[in-house]
């Protein structure tokens, strides 16, 4: 019998209890006599606010209490930084502005919250903001990241000579002299724009006070949950230990919960406190338009220096990366960037320079894909561009690029976005765009297809191209295994889950170390009472890294499994395997104990455990990567364009990833459907629009048009797997992947398909009614 | 945002400038406005009841009238705020004569819109402003016509 | 103000039980359903239609309980995914989610079991293309409904079989 369960295609364990309304989500959790909060926020993008008067609103029927920051007094200070700039990288600069509470005097987005109302019931409170009178003095706005960085901007922080938030610039080899040895030098500017996570579950904490024993409970939609109760103790001066932080349910993630102390995570379990009542906030959708942070504004100007066969010599390339009002996150988003404008190629010249702008929007903070998509974006498109201007078939100039597969681990020699060496542990990226081309039948289409398509005067399209996506980032996670007395097996670890099916493929992973089935592994994730010790879901890590430590936890267990059956069965442990929840002496089946009379033994009532062993069949372990590894694939897409309506028709959609071993087949293909749709609305659906006085004109899913499903294409998905050396399990992440290519690939796409209209794409998102006014141009141009 | 367009009053210039600068005429003409307090003769306030899609709230607002050419041209500032938003803005009227007594009145502006009038609403803002614009100016020319009658 | 404070006595059925409550007009039926009955398995995404999160039957058709008050429910029948089967025992729908891992996190699962269940009534034996027009009103953000078209075809065949 094949014991293998890493790979298999297993049904969720989690599945029964969501699918049934069982599952709590935090504004599922309702406690006696719960309050209800009510954010007052500024309409104002940028204003110093002239005077508030909340004593209506504390008058009113059904309210408890109003604060302001006053009212706050000294607890209402800035959040902590969460990751510092890098300390490896010469003449960085770094000016790290946090966000408060409640705002006492300046206003910097649209959305800060200025006061919070908390009342019987919810619609009590929104009642009473109503009644807070405020007058703003309003001022110029910094809407836009280039002038943001104009000498004679206005300043979204005062103390600082500009907006800038930080400057970084890492270099490889010597791009000028590459640059002087080219046959060809491209020059081009890309925009990227806007977009925000929408979750379907928008954020919410509920948090409640037990006076008598000093202990606070929050459940928060985080991604982070150890570092919000690490962070909470700090600030309110608990123990870690009477601190507990559950991350039940979490309705999609996507990077925004992992924003470690949002305003309202500092607030809300202070306001539990201070009344001595549990307290619920539940962010309404659009607060979550302006108040959860977004990503993907960036602006590149790049220089890429070819030889004439098409051999990259070097990329310069220099950005704007816009972190909003605030800077709480760091350089992740940015380092994410640099990391992946070389893409896959073999690249020996490479210096990057980038600027990050302070502006009067909502704080910029990873969001699934995280600075990734910018980086293929450009690289991808200099590429489309090299192509046409060498004469060289597009897949044909990227394959002479891609870098070799005996040259892992390839090293880049600059640093990533967790400050480790930018090191590729492996890969086979030609295997893997020879898979898709012959998937999307590539040759087929372009001789035969295609020519027939435009004979009949249809736009039908091509694109294919290749990215890489750095994953599973230290610093470490941690897991817990533990045979119970049932012997079934239970397992905690630190990470949040939002919807990856981390009950499922990590119980795989342990499953398959104890003999046991996957539906016996009982994980709990994500609460602080249960594992206290770790990080938090982001950066496509949750398998590589929690994965590897949940792997080494049952390996420690079943050691300790085997020792004491030897001894209670009287064989040799070589002799002993674990099947079906037994230990059984290989070729004597007779001669056997359950898991559940072994744990009974190791943990006895009577007796003595013996010097030098623990009680119970328990382990602990962790992981942390010295880098992380960088999983690969390619992505090809078939599209028809109506150049009238500029309405687009997916024919096909194809994905071959490499992300080294496989948990479980089901659930990566859902995972990268769910990315490729996410990708999809950042390249043709999905843009925040700001006017010039950064006030967000469609914050509402009226508006705000994500994917929906007359718009995704059926989407096939192939695999290969490299597995990734640096880890035991052997695997890479792919939470994001899906996400990574599309702009790129879409923009690539429609050029083919409008191939008689001469398109040039420079920026994304785009929309039916942008694509036709770029269309338009360059035909008349 | 931007606004913008003419319109042909039935009247002499003279007649137009008159109507147009009187507080008790514009309260009638402006849909929705609940007051209007003259302030001085060049600033007016008011309270505005104004419903743009799914948001209806009151707007307390200032006018202030400014570079005035009588009966000719003016700037117009004008400024709202209410629980659904609020608006800034700065609109030029300018008033030319044309045959047969008739007034071509142009005008064009710039608003700036906040809250949930701008992020939920700006969709209908453009067009709920110019149905308020036309409604005004319609009412605005029957006063005219029965003034001349 | 004062007006929407008055109470006004509602009754209704949920999941085959009968509840009545003294509530407010203004009271949303998703605020009922979740905090005043506490069947918190429908959820709510975005509070203004376009999601359908929040979908339930009522009287077998699909509503946004968003966008209807409590107090049009009287007398009506409403079902929430709570009562399309329990954990022990899923419905033919629930199955086939389960079997084609038709959800991620879970949190639009319920408004569009609601909304398949009702939809597979009236057309129990689907094209792919008439599954994502009837899905059309539901937002994912976690799965591009791959596996929701294939977990609603796969419930079709499931519930033709049985």
């Amino acid at each position: 019998m094949d014991k293998r369960l890493i790979g298999k295609r297993v049904v969720r364990n989690e599945d029964p209890r969501l699918l049934t309304g069982q599952a709590q989500y935090v504004d599922d959790v309702n406690l006696p006599n719960m309050a209800h909060a009510a954010m007052f926020r500024s309409e104002y993008a940028h204003a110093r606010i002239r005077s508030i008067d909340v004593s209506k609103a504390r008058a009113h029927s059904g309210v408890i209490a109003v604060y302001t920051a006053e009212d706050m007094g000294a607890d209402c200070y800035p959040g902590p930084p969460l990751v510092s700039p890098p300390p490896t990288v010469k003449d960085v600069i770094f000016n790290s502005r946090r966000q408060v509470p409640l705002v006492k005097d300046k206003i910097r987005h649209a959305g800060e919250i200025i006061a919070v109302v908390i009342a019987e019931t919810r619609y009590i409170a929104e009642d009473a903001l109503d009644l807070i009178e405020i007058e703003y003095e309003p001022l110029p706005v910094v809407a836009d990241i280039e002038k943001a960085l104009e000498p004679n901007s206005p300043l979204v922080h005062d103390d600082l000579d500009s907006n800038l938030a930080a400057h970084l610039v890492q270099k490889k080899g010597d791009y000028e002299s590459a640059r002087a040895s080219a046959d060809v030098i491209i020059q081009r500017r890309f925009t990227i724009e806007r977009g925000t996570a929408a979750a379907m579950e928008n954020r919410g904490i509920v948090a409640q006070w037990d006076a008598k024993s000093e202990a606070l409970t929050v459940w928060d939609t985080t991604q982070a949950p150890i570092p919000i109760r690490n962070g909470l103790a700090a600030r309110l001066g608990l123990s870690e230990s009477k601190v507990r932080v559950i991350a039940p349910f979490i309705g999609g993630g996507f990077g925004p919960k992992i924003m470690m102390f949002y305003s309202e995570e500092m607030l809300v379990p202070w306001l539990a406190i201070k009344l001595n009542r549990p307290v619920k906030w539940i962010e309404d959708r659009r607060e979550n338009f302006y108040a959860t942070t977004q990503e993907r504004g960036q602006v590149h100007e790049v220089e890429m220096a070819f030889t004439r066969d098409g051999k990259i010599l070097g990329i310069k390339d220099d950005f704007i990366h816009d972190t909003g009002a605030y800077d709480p996150y760091g350089l992740t988003t940015p380092l994410n960037t640099q990391s992946h404008v070389m893409g896959g190629y073999d690249i020996p010249n490479f210096t990057s320079e980038f600027r990050v702008a302070f502006t009067n929007k909502t704080i910029v903070t990873p969001m699934r894909g995280a600075g990734r998509p910018h980086g293929i974006y450009v690289i991808e498109r200099m590429m489309d561009i090299a192509a046409k201007e060498l004469g060289i078939d597009r897949v044909e100039i990227r394959r002479r690029n891609l870098i070799k597969p005996d040259a892992f681990p390839y090293e880049h020699g600059i640093i990533d976005q967790a400050f480790a060496p930018l090191i590729f542990d492996s890969g086979n990226y030609e295997a893997v765009l020879n898979e898709t081309l012959k998937a999307v039948g590539y040759e087929k289409f372009i001789k035969e297809e295609q020519p027939r398509y435009r004979a009949e005067g249809r736009r039908v399209g091509i694109g294919v191209l290749p990215f890489i996506e750095t994953t599973g980032v230290g610093p470490y996670e941690g897991a817990r295994v533990t045979v119970e007395a049932s012997g079934k097996i239970a397992v905690a670890t630190g990470v949040g889950t939002q919807g990856q099916g981390h009950f499922t493929s990590f119980a795989q992973v342990v499953a398959e170390q104890l003999g046991v089935d996957v539906t016996d592994v009982r994980i709990t994730t994500g609460d602080s009472a249960h594992f206290n010790w770790g990080t938090g879901t982001f950066a496509s890590r949750g398998a590589v890294v929690a994965g590897n430590a949940m792997h080494a936890a049952a390996t420690m267990v079943r050691k300790k499994i085997l020792k004491l059956a030897s001894k209670v069965l009287n064989a040799p442990e070589e002799e002993l395997e674990l099947e079906d929840g037994m230990v059984r002496v290989a070729d004597i089946p007779q001669s056997s104990i359950s898991l559940s009379d072994l744990a009974a033994l190791a943990n006895p009532l009577r007796g003595a455990v013996e010097p030098g062993t623990e009680p119970g069949l328990e382990a602990t372990a962790y992981y942390g990567p010295q880098y992380g590894p960088t999983a690969f694939g390619v992505h090809a897409m078939i599209a028809e364009i109506d150049p009238e309506t500029m309405m687009i028709k997916i024919l096909r959609y194809v994905v071959t990833e490499d992300c080294g071993t496989i948990l479980n087949p089901l659930i990566l293909e859902g995972q990268i459907h769910g990315g490729v749709a996410l990708g999809l609305g950042n390249a043709y659906y999905e843009k925040l629009h700001f006017d010039e006085n950064a006030q967000l004109l469609n914050a509402s899913f009226m508006d705000y048009l994500l994917v929906g499903s007359t718009e995704m294409p059926r989407i096939e998905v192939h695999h290969l797997e490299t597995r990734s050396p640096l880890n035991e399990l052997g695997t890479k992440g792919v939470g994001e992947a899906g996400a990574i290519p599309v702009p790129a690939l879409f923009a690539q796409t429609m050029e083919d398909a409008l191939y008689d209209y001469n398109l040039e794409i420079r920026e994304t998102p785009l929309n039916p009614n942008r694509l036709f006014e770029i269309a338009r141009k360059e035909k008349t141009a | 945002m931007k606004l913008s367009g003419e319109y042909v009053f039935d009247g002499p210039r003279e007649e137009v400038w008159k109507l147009v600068r009187d507080p008790e005429v514009l309260m009638k003409c402006m849909p929705g406005t609940q007051t209007v307090n003259k302030i001085s003769d060049s600033e007016f306030t008011g309270e505005v009841t104004v419903r743009i899609g799914p948001f209806a709230g009151v707007f307390a607002g200032r006018v202030i009238i400014s570079d005035e050419v009588p009966p000719q041209s003016c700037t117009l500032t004008i400024e709202g705020t209410g629980k659904i938003g609020f608006l800034q803005g700065v609109g030029a009227i300018e008033m030319t004569e044309l045959e047969g007594q008739k007034t071509l009145m142009k005008y064009s502006g710039e608003a700036q819109i906040g809250g949930k009038v701008a992020s939920v609403g700006q969709r209908l803002f453009d067009t709920v402003s110019k149905s308020m614009m036309k409604q005004g100016l319609d009412t605005l020319n029957g006063f005219l016509k029965s003034n001349a009658a | 103000m004062e007006a929407t404070t008055q109470k006004i006595e509602l009754s209704v059925t949920v999941n085959g039980t009968r509840y009545e409550r003294a509530i407010e007009p203004r009271m949303l039926l998703s605020d009922f359903l979740r905090h005043e009955i506490e069947l918190t398995g429908t959820h709510v995404g975005c509070e203004h239609g376009v999601c359908g999160a929040c979908s339930v039957l009522m009287d077998g058709e699909p509503v946004r309980s968003c966008l209807m008050f409590a107090v049009q429910t009287q007398g009506r029948e409403i079902v929430t995914v709570e009562g399309l089967g329990t954990v022990d025992a899923l419905s033919p729908v629930q199955q086939a989610f389960h079997e084609a891992h038709g959800l991620q996190c879970g949190f639009c699962t319920p408004g569009i079991l609601t909304t398949v269940t009702a939809f597979l009534e009236t057309n129990p034996n689907p094209s792919e293309e008439e599954v994502r027009e009837a899905i059309s009103g539901n937002l994912c953000r976690c799965t591009g409904y791959q596996h929701i078209v294939d977990a609603v075809l796969l419930a079709a065949k499931k519930k033709q079989a049985s």
